[in-house]
């Protein structure tokens, strides 16, 4: 197990460091460079940017550039962000949070509605029940996610109104209302975002939840279940669930990649400040201090997330620590 | 009651031109201030902001948005006039200075500080900050970009702790206007500790402590940033008790906050989101003048060898063909339905020396085609015309931040086609656009201004001297005759003068069409139907958002928050 | 029970497809679709880039002349529909068919090969594979903002093999040790014989698979992209591209909202169908293929 584990926590230090080192690589060959947005517009003089330019260390060759930024990371020092106009640790301290609030709900709804599901499909293997929920399922799987929520916001948001139409709270009300009032302010904002992730991603995981099912029901102690006279629900209910929720877990772990990219589009429409909205903007503002961290951070939540799925499967499953 | 009370119900795509037309008949001055009374202090005011801020110093400001606020946190020595006048100090009110006086040759001029001015901490606002905010703004390490607009100020001194004494490199019809509107003044006690190199990325900048009737009480950027009314401030209190600025990402969804009633006031509607706001019962619209502008501009130099005219553009039959080939009527009624004007020329309606009876070139297609065919530009296999083996292909450079010029590319690109030029839209980041800007490094592209009320940006944008990196003088355009008259424009003391040497330049200039003239958007604001806005000028809606009211009887649970600070 | 348990070994892959429901109606709609695109200049009722009447044509909603309605450039949406299916679809098959390419064969090199080369690659895929593949497009475009239509394209590809080439690095592990292979090596063949004829062939069947859902993916991202502002670039069609023209009036011009969308859901829709299929035709004995493979939906 320990070997295991020194094996597994290498293999994503060395990822997250390639990754590092690729986004810098990639922000740094573009044209321009970090503090083209600040500087290079008319007004500004030669000697200005010169001096901000030395300042931050942007005239000193690539290497040495790479070096400092790396040994920064570990001091929390991320650099400025220009577009904020604060510190890049500071917009991303505010932004993580709002995303791994949103992902986490839409995660654990998602997977408890589509283990559920899976299970519901399962039972009455072959019937319209299955039929019917698989073709619902693929529906959600193939509809694009910005289209979905666009509907989702013109339905519930400008239509009938009843759900707020972006942002986290009220702008003005909420740090004046009672603390059960603002409770209620921040859940009536989070309905539709976290509605969104978690239809689209419940289907996938509905999905494998069934694949991965049927995968267990031809073996052998399934086949001695059902000779002893178990109900072909409980057989499934009982015995190839807890086989089938490893791989499930292990989906958990892939889906963080997931995830984490796959809430730009839910947080660009709904305005939810989180990171995926905060990197895109930072790409298209082309504050490479945010972009270089926020994609950073990124992998590296994807990374642990991983590696903590894999480590729980290891730790249920002795097959997989012998390979 | 207010105005839009008073008329009739009607359909929906009917509503936008008679509100609009009812706005600007019966004026809508709801000027709060007639109608004072105690009754009328407080409110709460929810402003939908399509940016967000980003520094509270008014040395750095850059954006609208920015200056939104800066103009409320910071007082200015005086205050414009209503109608705009630049020339001399007719007009300007008392602000931070209560009085002023000219020296006999107008080298010098001497302000006197209104003794109760006090900053938001309690400190008296000194002669030595005005000394401190003037030379903040000069200073290269800050890197202004107001810096050059005031380069006619040689300092400031101080004669004693409520007199500061301005001095000036030479008399000029603008001198006074140029000290005053683009300098606020700012606390020297809080801000002289950090060198000017790092003010931009300081905490210092951020602080907002100025003098104005509002001061800061929270920001948590790109959430919200809320002012709260100064109750002791030495020009009274504001009437509200609060403003809140909301950020959105985009024009769009700040937008959609007001019309859902999340924020109360949105600054500039779209001709659809006109109709919904007038129509549906919680909200009214109301037309204010701008300094908003946008055309086309074309490149005359060769973007690689400044020396060298464009190879397409540096002919001016082909930029007078390419102007006649677009119907400028047909596309701004496209975009702005009828919330907008069609410009006449090189500045906005709304300036002094406006003159819109000045000849347009024609929308001809039949013409653009002949001019170009003598021009020696001969339609290809393909359509695209060709000469000496180049195709009449440019690119078209547009910021991807605005939807107006996004919607203005696709028409172009479209029109030129019809011409048999091909158009590549090339839609980056504003930093990029800007950068391209400066370096003359584009073909085209479509530039929108708001201007100062004075008319010495024209200098900044046509003339030889503006050509260099400092300058906004993006075409290249450079023409002596109108280096000429420009000068001799701004230099003069009678703006009668100014105006007739102004007029003679544009006409050059729009000869010789360096530029599409595209349009100037009418900025209609969306408003709660309980706000009594005062009169809004046209250089900021903002300006006089202190003394906007809120009647008693008409409050809602917002109003009711009063003074006290967040939990 | 009996109905799902049963095996049929014994008929070939594409019998078992043509008898599976699901292959059939999505295969189906996949051609229709394909036609669509093929025949695009003689369905579509005008050029799609044409703007018809900027003053009175704009922004209208569907009507007998137009029946999809058309932009606020008076641009008729359906002509704009049916040209977009070409370019969605051509960036679609071109780059997944250059990923699936490079993804098998890289996984099968790594697969055979085995040792360092293996686990190299496969480092390198995993690191690929960490980095959500949305913000890398974004990043690249947003930074080299004159990606053309070609460069999308490689775009898209370079970035989709990864997890075909786990897939069939998988796969090679278990045809490596089949007798027939195993046989090859003793007779001396060389490894790239071996690669070309015994082991490839062997090995595609995954690869197939994620190249019906590689489509679906790469619709769907190209579509994201252009909604972005950031994919195919004006005056080009694409049906991401028709939703951005409306997404500032999404409650108005809905139906540059909803029929672009409709488009993509259906064709996604059938290619996640038709691959359903062709894994339950590969893999008769077992229901589904091995864990994995069913690369998650938001990856893309």
């Amino acid at each position: 197990m320990r070997r295991y584990l020194i094996g597994r926590l290498l293999q994503a230090v060395s990822v997250v460091f390639l990754v590092t080192t690729l986004t810098f690589l990639l922000v740094h060959l573009a044209p321009g460079d970090p503090l083209s947005a600040a500087l290079d517009r008319p007004g500004v003089s030669e000697s200005v940017r010169a001096q901000w330019r030395a300042q931050f260390g942007l005239d000193r060759p690539l290497g040495e550039q790479y070096v400092r930024w790396l040994a920064s990371i570990p001091r929390g020092e991320l650099g400025y962000s220009f577009s904020h106009r604060r510190p890049v640790r500071d917009v991303l301290l505010d932004a993580l949070p709002r995303t791994l609030l949103l992902a986490g709900l839409a995660l654990a709804f998602s997977f408890a509605l589509g283990i559920a599901v899976g299970v519901l499909q399962a039972e009455r293997l072959g019937s319209s029940r299955d039929r019917w929920l698989g073709r619902v399922l693929l529906l959600l799987y193939s509809v694009p996610d910005f289209w979905l929520a666009l509907l989702a916001l013109m339905l519930f948001a400008y239509k009938l109104p009843l759900l707020p139409p972006g942002g986290i709270v009220d702008p003005v009300m909420h740090d004046y209302l009672p603390f059960g009032r603002r409770l209620l302010d921040r859940l009536a904002h989070l309905v539709l975002p976290v509605l969104t992730l978690t239809l689209l991603s419940s289907a996938m995981v509905a999905r494998h939840q069934r694949s991965s099912l049927l995968a267990v029901l031809p073996s052998d102690w399934m086949r001695t279940a059902l000779a002893k006279g178990l109900s072909w629900r409980d057989a499934v209910r009982r015995h190839a669930l807890r086989n089938a929720l490893l791989s499930t877990i292990t989906l958990l772990g892939l889906s963080l990649p997931a995830l984490a990219g796959g809430t730009v589009f839910v947080e660009k429409v709904f305005a939810w400040p989180g990171m995926g909205l905060v990197t895109v903007n930072a790409i298209a503002a082309r504050d490479y201090a945010l972009i270089t961290a926020g994609v950073l951070v990124i992998s590296i939540v994807v990374v642990v997330g991983a590696l903590l799925a894999d480590l729980a499967v290891a730790a249920a499953d002795p097959r997989v620590r012998m390979q | 009651m207010t105005c839009f009370d008073l008329l009739p119900r009607l359909g929906a795509r009917q509503w936008a031109p008679l509100a609009l037309a009812a706005a600007t008949l019966l004026g809508c001055k709801d000027t709060g201030s007639s109608s004072a009374g105690s009754g009328d202090v407080g409110g709460t005011v929810v402003v939908a902001t399509p940016g967000d801020v980003g520094t509270l110093l008014p040395q750095l400001v850059v954006t609208q948005a920015d200056r939104q606020v800066t103009d409320l946190l910071f007082d200015r020595l005086a205050e414009i006039g209503d109608d705009m006048n630049t020339v001399g100090d007719r007009g300007f009110k008392p602000q931070l200075a209560e009085r002023w006086q000219w020296a006999p040759d107008s080298m010098s001029i001497a302000f006197h500080i209104n003794p109760k001015a006090r900053w938001h901490d309690g400190r008296p606002v000194r002669a030595s900050d005005v000394r401190y905010s003037v030379a903040l703004i000069k200073d290269p390490a800050l890197g202004s970009t107001a810096g050059p607009l005031i380069g006619n100020i040689d300092s400031v001194s101080v004669k004693d702790s409520l007199t500061a004494v301005a001095w000036f490199k030479k008399r000029t019809p603008e001198q006074f206007y140029d000290l005053v509107y683009q300098v606020l003044i700012v606390p020297e006690h809080i801000l002289s500790n950090t060198p000017a190199a790092q003010m931009k990325t300081a905490d210092v900048a951020r602080r907002g402590i100025g003098s104005g009737r509002f001061r800061l009480a929270a920001w948590q950027p790109g959430q919200r940033l809320e002012l709260i009314a100064d109750t002791g401030n030495y020009r009274g209190r504001a009437k509200l008790d609060r403003v809140v600025f909301a950020p959105s990402p985009d024009f769009n969804t700040a937008a959609g906050r007001f019309l859902s009633g999340d924020a109360d006031m949105f600054e500039q509607l779209r001709p659809e989101q006109i109709t919904q706001a007038a129509a549906d019962g919680k909200h009214k619209v109301v037309r204010y003048p701008s300094f908003q502008y946008a055309y086309l501009a074309f490149n005359l130099v060769d973007p690689k060898e400044w020396t060298r005219p464009h190879p397409i553009f540096g002919d001016r039959a082909v930029r007078r063909a390419l102007t006649m080939a677009v119907d400028r009527r047909a596309m701004l009624r496209n975009v702005f339905d009828t919330v907008g004007t069609l410009l006449y020329g090189p500045g906005p309606q709304a300036l002094a020396v406006t003159d819109t009876t000045l000849p347009q070139i024609p929308y001809d297609t039949l013409k653009a085609r002949a001019l170009l065919d003598s021009a020696g530009w001969i339609p290809g296999p393909d359509g695209i015309r060709v000469k000496n083996g180049r195709r009449l292909e440019f690119g078209l450079s547009t910021p991807n931040s605005s939807a107006t010029r996004h919607q203005y590319a696709v028409l172009f690109q479209e029109a030129f086609r019809k011409v048999g030029a091909a158009v590549r839209v090339d839609e980056t980041d504003f930093a990029a656009y800007a950068a391209k800007q400066g370096t003359h490094g584009f073909d085209t592209e479509l530039a929108q201004y708001v201007t100062d009320p004075s008319p010495s940006g024209f200098k900044q944008s046509w003339t030889t001297a503006g050509i260099a990196k400092d300058g906004s003088n993006f075409p290249a355009y450079s023409n002596p005759t109108v280096d000429a008259l420009l000068d001799s424009a701004t230099a003069s003391f009678d703006p009668a003068r100014t105006r007739a040497y102004a007029r003679r330049a544009f006409e050059i200039i729009m000869e010789d069409a360096p530029a599409i003239w595209l349009y100037e958007p009418l900025t209609v604001a969306g408003l709660d139907k309980r706000i009594h806005p005062t009169k809004m000028r046209a250089d900021g809606w903002w300006s006089g958002l202190a003394d906007w009211s809120i009647p008693a009887g008409e409050r809602t649970a917002r109003d009711q928050i009063g003074l006290r600070p967040a939990q | 029970m009996t109905t799902v348990l049963r095996a049929g070994r014994d008929r070939p892959v594409l019998v078992r497809l043509a008898r599976d429901g699901r292959a059939r109606v999505a295969a189906a709609v996949l051609l229709v679709i394909v036609g669509a695109a093929l025949f695009a200049p003689v369905l579509a009722p005008y050029d799609p880039a044409a703007q018809l009447d900027i003053v009175r044509l704009n922004s209208q909603p569907p009507s007998w002349a137009h029946p999809l309605g058309t932009d606020p450039f008076s641009r008729d949406v359906l002509s704009r529909l049916l040209w977009g299916t070409r370019i969605s679809l051509a960036i679609a098959f071109i780059a997944v068919s250059l990923s699936m390419t490079l993804g098998i064969l890289i996984g099968a090199v790594a697969g055979y090969a085995g040792g360092a080369i293996d686990a190299v690659l496969m480092r390198l895929v995993d690191t690929a594979l960490s980095i959500p593949r949305l913000l890398v497009l974004i990043a690249v475009v947003a930074l080299w903002h004159d990606v053309s239509i070609p460069a999308l394209t490689l775009l898209l590809a370079g970035t989709g093999w990864f997890s075909v080439s786990r897939l069939t690095r998988a796969e090679t592990l278990v045809v490596r040790e089949r007798d027939f292979v195993v046989a090859a090596r003793m007779l001396g063949a060389s490894s790239w014989r071996i690669l070309s004829r015994h082991v490839l062939p062997n090995v595609v069947g995954p690869g197939l698979v994620a190249a019906t859902l590689g489509i679906a993916n790469v619709i769907l991202l190209e579509a994201g992209l252009s909604y972005l502002g950031i994919g195919v670039r004006a005056p080009a069609a694409s049906w991401g591209g028709i939703i951005q023209d409306g997404a500032q009036r999404v409650g108005d011009l809905w139906w540059l909202t909803l029929f672009p969308g409709l488009a993509i859901l259906i064709t996604v829709f059938a290619c996640n169908a038709l691959g359903d299929a062709l894994r339950d035709a590969l893999d008769p004995g077992q229901l589904q293929a091995s864990l994995g493979d069913d690369t998650p939906h938001q990856t893309r």
